[in-house]
């Protein structure tokens, strides 16, 4: 059930490809299958809904697109840097630049308030504390009140967040410094439908305005209209 | 940046896990109070030991070894082998090399503490420690034959003060049937505590102790030769011998000169020793069970690090979540593996400081209640180099301890996927 989610659009300006790749395949152990994945293609500030059931290796194609892991095979470029044979540090560097991630969930540093959890990018990479107008702690501010995490909440313990209000804080830390591209991994699961739309619709307004691609995974098909293009990777068996 | 970060991180950390964590630095800032506290009271017993006597340049007795000597004549244990005729003592006052000199005789007891003859010489040339003189707790020093001076011990453990009245014994040993009954002696003052075997002796002058053992030639008083204190009074009563001499000397560079002339001295058979050379030699026969209790307490130290290695090994486990999210935005396995070091660091220094406020505290509480129920003198004083380095060893030792948890984040956090659970 693959679906190959190609552009009709002109690939060829590579400064405007947020992502593109090419034969992506990977093996967690010398004994295990190779995993193959479907080739993607993104413009910048377009956002791409990732389909899967569970085991079709969603997760691992996001640990290969955020750098955490090498691929076996195949290239990947983003940015219009090949990044899929730099070097694990050179990878952590591109990563704190230019990517912000979401997960499912217990996004946030337990031991960091909830401000602090959102500054953590700005912190870790002089280019996002950069782009981060005017302020890293003036942006950190709007995003969270945009995402509506009320103002008392930022100083308290994260323990004492709702989930709901936990995964805006995530998203307002991957979006903190304005990143080209976002991996959210299923990050709307632990949510409740109406908690869902809302937190969709926040992100990708925000997304928007700052030029940002979303790579979006879940299994939730419903959520596919919200999104540009999909890919659907097909079941493992 | 980033070390400030880590930083930041670290000691954030470290508060958010301080319920766990407070328990493993109360275990590691005891045993480093222990480690502390041993070598603290091990430099300082050894530097009160062999300063028991100072300011004497030779202690003379009868030939003996020099260990020997010094055990009777300082500690008060064991018995001299022969004593020194009076004579030789009076040829000795009139060398010139000699600048004073301080008789001393030994035989009788009190209660089992030692009887000391002596001269008000002893008064003013006796020095223990940095130099110091004997001081009165209260009274004065002997002006009659029959007038006593205590040591802090006997005082405080008979309950003794000025004015009192004792009677000595005969020979030494606690219980002593025979008893100096006809002449008791009257307590004139009390010294000072000092943390040396002045605190359990009792002070006399030669003449009482004469005075008393006329009639005891044969070692049991024979009714109707023994003096009353008021014929004692009238008498002549310069001992016949004594058991060993303080000296000091003139000019320092002769005491060997002066120690071997001593020990060739033709009238009879001396022997001379340096106190400061012999003590030396003493604590090194004494002071070997302290580098043990040393050795021992460095290994309950070793113990708690390694208990703290477990947990923040367990720790591990728990902080993969965190991990991940700090690896997704862009933190190197590097800086996730300086979280540990700075972590274990941490909880060490501050165990050092705590030890030491501790021990700071400890020191000042029971620091004058050993003095005055031990006569063990341990005050506050700056750490020496060793003591800094033990104590600069335990961080050390912590950061040695933490590359383990610290290699395995390391490798760890290199091939972990995103998320905490792959």
């Amino acid at each position: 059930m693959t679906g190959p989610a190609h552009l009709p659009g002109q690939a060829t300006q590579s400064t405007a490809t947020a992502l593109q790749s090419r034969n992506l395949g990977f093996r967690w152990g010398r004994q295990q299958p190779l995993l193959t994945f479907p080739d993607l293609h993104l413009q910048t500030g377009e956002h791409l809904f990732l389909h899967g059931p569970s085991g079709s290796g969603k997760s691992t194609l996001l640990s290969l697109l955020a750098g955490l892991q090498q691929p076996t095979t195949g290239e990947l470029m983003m940015l219009g840097e090949d990044v899929s044979h730099r070097a694990s540090g050179d990878r952590d560097r591109f990563r704190a630049d230019h990517l912000g991630v979401i997960f499912q969930q217990f996004n946030l540093v337990p031991y960091l308030t909830p401000l602090a959890n959102v500054l953590l990018p700005t912190r870790l990479s002089p280019l996002r504390r950069q782009r981060a107008t005017p302020t890293p702690t003036a942006e950190a501010a709007s995003l969270l009140g945009a995402l509506a995490i009320a103002e008392d909440h930022w100083q308290r313990p994260v323990s004492q967040l709702s989930i709901g209000q936990q995964q805006r804080v995530a998203a307002a830390r991957a979006l903190t410094g304005a990143p080209e591209i976002i991996l959210a991994d299923e990050p709307t699961s632990a949510l409740d439908a109406d908690n869902r739309d809302r937190f969709i619709e926040l992100l990708l307004t925000l997304a928007k305005a700052r030029h940002t691609s979303v790579i979006f995974v879940s299994h939730d098909l419903g959520l596919a209209h919200h999104f540009h293009h999909q890919v659907c990777l097909e079941a493992r068996t | 940046m980033k070390a400030r970060l880590a930083l930041t991180l670290a000691l954030a950390s470290l508060w958010h896990r301080r319920g766990v964590l407070a328990l493993v630095s109360l275990t590691l800032t005891l045993s480093v109070t222990l480690l502390l506290g041993v070598q603290y009271l091990r430099s300082d017993i050894r530097q009160a030991f062999t300063s028991t006597v100072s300011g004497t340049d030779l202690i003379v007795g009868a030939r003996s070894g020099p260990i020997n000597l010094l055990l009777y004549s300082v500690f008060h244990i064991g018995d001299a082998t022969n004593n020194i005729r009076w004579s030789t003592v009076e040829e000795l006052a009139r060398d010139p090399r000699i600048d004073w000199l301080v008789p001393l005789s030994l035989g009788d007891s009190y209660e089992g503490f030692r009887v000391v003859g002596t001269d008000p010489s002893f008064a003013a040339h006796f020095r223990y420690g940095r130099d110091q003189a004997l001081q009165l707790a209260e009274g004065h020093w002997f002006s009659d034959t029959f007038d006593v001076v205590l040591g802090a011990e006997v005082a405080r453990r008979k309950n003794h003060h000025s004015g009192d009245s004792i009677v000595l014994a005969h020979g030494g040993g606690s219980t002593s049937f025979m008893k100096h009954r006809d002449s008791p002696f009257r307590v004139s003052g009390v010294l000072a505590a000092t943390g040396t075997p002045v605190d359990r002796a009792v002070y006399v002058s030669l003449q009482g102790l004469e005075a008393i053992h006329v009639g005891w030639e044969s070692g049991v008083a024979l009714p109707g030769r023994t003096l009353t204190p008021a014929q004692a009074r009238q008498r002549d009563l310069t001992p016949s011998s004594v058991t060993a001499v303080l000296v000091g000397v003139e000019r320092k560079v002769l005491t060997f000169q002066l120690q071997r002339a001593i020990s060739q001295y033709r009238d009879e058979p001396l022997s001379a020793i340096l106190p400061g050379i012999a003590l030396s030699e003493l604590w090194r026969l004494l002071g070997q069970f302290e580098r043990i209790l040393l050795y021992i307490t460095g290994f309950v130290v070793i113990t708690s690090l390694v208990g703290l290695m477990a947990v923040l090994l367990a720790l591990q486990a728990q902080r993969r979540q965190e991990v991940a999210i700090l690896r997704a935005t862009g933190a190197s396995p590097g800086l996730i593996a300086s979280l540990y070091l700075i972590e274990c660091v941490a909880l060490t220094l501050v165990a050092c400081v705590l030890a030491l406020a501790l021990g700071a505290a400890g020191l000042t509480l029971v620091g004058p209640w050993l003095l005055d129920n031990y006569g063990i003198r341990i005050g506050l004083r700056p750490l020496d180099s060793t003591e800094w380095l033990i104590l600069a060893s335990v961080p050390a030792a912590g950061l040695a301890v933490a590359l383990i948890p610290a290699l395995r984040a390391w490798s760890g956090s290199r091939h972990q996927g995103l998320g905490g659970s792959d």
